[in-house]
């Protein structure tokens, strides 16, 4: 699919587009991550949520911003702090890519060709639109998926075929006219409420997750499936 | 006087000098605090008028109407604290949101100075 591009013009082209990552106590993957995106010339943003181990450390010396809360908010505070900094830069695309390496940087170009060509506002990746990337995940986690997509769906008015996808892209006008609230995980489903509030035009985008030991040690939990439910009930009914 | 209801009577006024040595808080809520605390302290002393109230609502006991009541006010009161402890969270969020703006690392020496935040 899209081979490494020699170095040129195209580099350039992707200093308007602004990769936010959130990372909480992801010292030993971050770098890894980080790097191959700063490689293709994108501007990387990394907001420190507060990490009690190396994070930060470990992006010294690489070109990118990092931002550091001073308390642990949880990931969708740290992705709105890092579209509203992008935002500032003069960003013209963001994109949402997770910290512990499960994303295919190679998926980005895929995700922003939409928002180029001024088809959507929203791109958001799935890993459910090919049959390759859907045999890559496993049983369990396929199930727990499925029932994301209705709740979803209920709660949001959003069908889309994958409920938790950390890939997305945006452009800076959809994303000046989203503003996560929700601290924690419900921001997956928060931020589709608020494409369906604010009109914008948003395509699935088929990419890749790549499951290492790490993203599944780290990802999330059937448990914390029911805390996310619980903090978006408890969202309706509160505003 | 039953023990309980002096340990009761006690309580409530712990209650009540904690409120108002500890909280700052308007007057209308001092106001209604203290008639609540008084209202507690007159059921306590005398518990058989409650009934008569209890029996025109169509509640047997005094008692039961008050614990009928008061897991209303709980239900209430917890709601309460959890749409403040939410607001909370969403001014503490601004706040680290605009520091850590504010500090952030850039990658070029060329620092482009930053618009600040409106009032």
């Amino acid at each position: 699919m899209c081979g490494r591009e020699p170095s040129g013009g195209r580099v350039t082209s992707n200093r308007d587009v602004y990769v936010v990552i959130a990372a909480h106590n992801e010292g030993r993957v971050i770098r890894t991550t980080v790097i191959p995106l700063v490689e293709r010339g994108y501007s990387v943003v990394v907001v420190d949520d507060a990490s009690s181990d190396d994070t930060e450390r470990q992006l010294e010396g690489l070109p990118v911003s990092v931002l550091r809360h001073g308390i642990n908010l949880g990931q969708g505070a740290a992705l709105q702090s890092g579209m509203q900094f992008a935002l500032r830069r003069g960003a013209r695309y963001i994109v949402h890519f997770d910290a512990d390496g499960q994303h295919r940087v190679s998926d980005i170009d895929a995700l922003l060709a939409p928002l180029r060509s001024g088809q959507a506002d929203v791109a958001l990746g799935s890993r459910f639109l090919r049959a390759e990337d859907r045999a890559a995940v496993p049983a369990r986690r396929r199930l727990l998926l499925r029932g994301g997509v209705v709740v979803n769906g209920l709660l949001t008015g959003l069908w889309l075929s994958d409920a938790h996808n950390g890939l997305r892209a945006l452009t800076a006008q959809a994303a000046s006219r989203i503003e996560l609230r929700e601290n924690r995980f419900a921001h997956a489903s928060e931020i589709l409420n608020q494409i369906r509030r604010a009109r914008l035009r948003h395509v699935e985008v088929p990419t890749a997750i790549v499951y290492t030991a790490y993203s599944m040690e780290k990802g999330q939990s059937s448990l914390n499936a029911v805390k996310i439910v619980i903090d978006l009930l408890l969202r309706r009914i509160f505003r | 006087m039953r023990p309980v209801q002096f340990v009761l009577i006690l309580l409530l006024l712990g209650v009540l000098m904690l409120y108002f040595s500890r909280l700052r808080s308007g007057l209308l809520d001092r106001v209604v605090v203290l008639l609540f605390g008084l209202l507690g302290i007159a059921m306590v002393v005398a518990p058989d008028w409650t009934n008569g109230v209890a029996h025109l609502v169509g509640v047997g006991r005094g008692v039961d109407l008050f614990f009928y009541l008061a897991i209303v006010g709980f239900a209430f009161a917890g709601l309460v604290l959890y749409s403040k402890v939410r607001d909370l969270e969403l001014q503490i969020t601004k706040l680290v949101r605009i520091v850590a703006i504010d500090r952030a690392r850039q990658p070029d020496a060329i620092q482009v100075p930053e618009e600040r935040d409106g009032p």
